[in-house]
């Protein structure tokens, strides 16, 4: 028995701010006072607030300790450990709350969240299957070995389940179709192609809890009589694919996967395939491509893949999220309990990564019809520094921007698909008034354009004109008519392109012009760039009433274009500056206003 | 018996190749094919080994 149990975060995320080294000092230290042994230390899933991390949750306690250094873990070995004290400086401490706070219940981050995907993260090792089972791990299919298919198909259609990945389409319905399609060779495919940028809602799922995922798969595979399924997961996640393949090894020893599996006649196995990162390759006809060893382009549909998929053969395709969902579903009684979060059209939780703009980077899950304000201010804490929130990006490239007037708009696929957003696969990017909208859907755009496969016309030209028209406007060069030309480019590029990708990568130009039209007049017009970000837009200036002289902007200047006497105002020369903005950081007068080019005049609202 | 894999003892035949139908359950309930406190310890002590103020088992 150990004394108290250690879990540091050993997610991505996590180990990019140290983790490693934090660990690493603690074992030192705890080796160093000869205590190791009565102390379990595990490098878990993760636990979400990824701003604060590292983090080590410590057990039975209950304390949750953040942003820690390696230098840290002496007094945190010292102080808790031998003396049985909390370090109070070492908890979380932030704006929302009065006093330091102890654990998830006191942190507001955490508040409105409810785990059922995330339902293991940070608290089992991902690397041990005898604890995924602890937990009631493989029970599920366990019950499902017992079951008709058709019966499980039909519990996972009452659950309302929709897919986690973008589309959002009955997941019940779509085993079904593999269900009936005929032939004695079948397949499961599990996406963990995520693509989006700042999504990562997958990666940790993966990461946090591998034997979730065998286990959806597995139950599905009984659904739809498959006996073989693939795991399609980008090469740049190393540590998911380590502990996919800990995790399917241990299955296989367990008896778990194989052949006859728990005594049944039911045969199933599974194998990883690393993509190399093309965003196309999540599209799921490009993505079976891929697994054949073809080059990741998607095909026209009919056929769909539940009758002809991977290697001609019935296939279902599901997202990691969605299939980590399955456990839940497929217990006793599990359908009826997951249909009861959530909103008459989207059942269950959501896990969005939240990036961008926002105090509380990190992954949350919430229920389904929660709003956008309860996830930007309850738990993503409001915006950074204090400003003023303008807009969400929902559902990454092929998402749409939600402006600030609709955030009280629920959180499901219904309402963001009518806002002119997606749910996607749960990335959301937050702005402020600093977000150029016109910079943000050219943002976009380039993304998929550079990732369009090129097969089909109007995704490989089309995306491209799009944004030589955007580039004009951010530039100066645009003309009146170009938002009409964007208008139809992009209804033209939905209709008529083959796949996913070219269907919605218009979403984040349309949606931008639909809320923040004024924002592409004034460039087109105006020549402003109001949020600043444009360079050939607009000016810094400095406002002379406010300036105190205190040469903070002087010395964050890299190229010399303030001058001025101290404790007098200063001044920008239009000439040299680049409009890098390192001055508007280090002023602590907020005196540095942005204006249009060539007026003086203070327009920086 | 370190890990559910082990068996608790001879009449525990659960393998790879002779696999048992009710082996997950087993694992945290067990021994269910037949009686014996010793086995069920076995069991438990895996258990109580990494449970987090009792929160492990859930089901």
């Amino acid at each position: 028995m150990y004394e108290k149990h250690l879990m540091i975060c050993g997610a991505t995320g996590c180990l990019s701010s140290g983790s490693y080294s934090v660990e690493e000092a603690l074992v030192e230290e705890l080796e160093k006072q000869g205590i190791k042994d009565k102390y379990r230390l595990v490098m878990g899933g993760c636990p979400g607030f990824c701003e604060v991390g590292p983090i080590i949750v410590v057990y039975p306690d209950e304390v949750f300790y953040c942003r820690l250094k390696p230098k840290d873990m002496a007094e945190l070995v010292e102080k808790h450990l031998v003396r049985g004290e909390i370090v109070e400086r070492l908890l979380y401490k932030g704006p929302d709350v009065d006093v330091p706070a102890r654990f998830y219940d006191s942190i507001p981050f955490y508040h409105k969240q409810k785990f059922n995907v995330l339902r293991n993260s940070g608290i089992i090792d991902p690397e041990s299957i005898d604890e995924y089972i602890m937990r009631g791990g493989y029970r599920a299919f366990t019950r499902a070995m017992g079951m008709d298919p058709a019966l499980i198909c039909e519990e996972v259609k009452q659950s309302g389940l929709r897919g986690r990945g973008g589309a959002g389409f009955s997941t019940g319905l779509k085993w079904e179709f593999t269900n009936k399609a005929s032939g004695p060779k079948k397949y499961v495919v599990c996406n963990a192609d995520e693509g989006d940028p700042g999504a990562f809602m997958d990666r940790s799922i993966l990461e946090g809890d591998p034997h979730a995922i065998l286990e959806g798969m597995l139950i599905c595979g009984k659904a739809i009589g498959a006996d073989e399924g693939y795991i399609y997961c980008r090469a740049e996640y190393p540590l998911a694919i380590k502990r996919l393949k800990i995790a399917i090894e241990k299955a296989e020893v367990y008896g778990l996967l194989g052949e006859n599996i728990l005594g049944y006649d039911f045969n199933f196995k599974i194998n990883i395939k690393e993509g190399a990162g093309a965003f196309v390759c999540g599209e799921e006809t490009a993505l079976l491509a891929s697994i054949e060893g073809k080059r990741g382009m998607p095909r026209p549909r009919p056929p769909f893949p539940a009758q002809s998929g991977l290697f001609g053969k019935p296939t279902t395709i599901n997202n990691v999220e969605t299939l980590a969902n399955i456990p839940l579903i497929v217990k006793e009684g599990g359908a009826a309990e997951f249909a009861k979060v959530g909103t008459e059209g989207s059942k269950g939780t959501k896990v969005f990564a939240l990036a961008g703009k926002i105090r509380n980077t990190g992954l949350c899950e919430v229920p389904m019809g929660i709003t956008i304000r309860e996830i930007i201010y309850d738990v993503g804490g409001g915006i950074k520094g204090g400003r003023e929130f303008k807009a969400v990006q929902a559902g990454g490239p092929s998402g749409g921007c939600i402006p600030a007037e609709q955030l009280d708009l629920p959180i499901d696929y219904d309402s963001l698909n009518q806002a002119g957003a997606i749910m996607g696969s749960g990335g959301l990017v937050v702005m402020d008034e600093r977000t150029c909208m016109v910079d943000l859907a050219r943002y976009f755009l380039s993304f998929t354009q550079k990732e369009s496969c090129g097969k089909c016309t109007p995704c490989r030209e089309g995306t491209k004109r799009m944004l030589e028209i955007l580039n004009r406007i951010a530039e100066g060069f645009g003309k009146p008519e170009d938002l009409d030309t964007l208008d139809s480019l992009a209804i033209s590029i939905k209709d008529s392109s083959l796949c996913g990708l070219g269907q919605t990568c218009p979403n984040p130009v349309l949606s931008t012009i639909r809320y923040f039209r004024n924002e592409y007049e004034e460039h087109i017009i105006d020549h402003y760039c109001r949020a600043g970000v444009c360079k050939e837009l607009f000016n810094f200036r400095i406002d002379e009433e406010k300036c105190t002289g205190c040469t903070a902007c002087v010395r964050a200047c890299p190229v010399d274009a303030i001058r001025g006497e101290k404790k007098e105002p200063h001044e920008i020369i239009q000439e040299l500056c680049t409009r890098c903005g390192s001055c508007v950081e280090k002023c602590r007068q907020d005196c540095i206003m942005i204006t249009q080019v060539g007026r003086k005049a203070d327009v920086s609202n | 018996m370190e890990r559910f894999i082990d068996h608790c003892c001879e009449k525990c035949t659960h393998t790879k190749s002779t696999p048992c139908k009710d082996f997950v359950v087993c694992c945290v309930e067990g021994p269910i094919c037949h009686e014996d406190p010793s086995c069920e310890d076995k069991r438990k002590a895996i258990i109580d080994k990494v449970a987090i103020n009792g929160q492990f088992v859930i089901c």
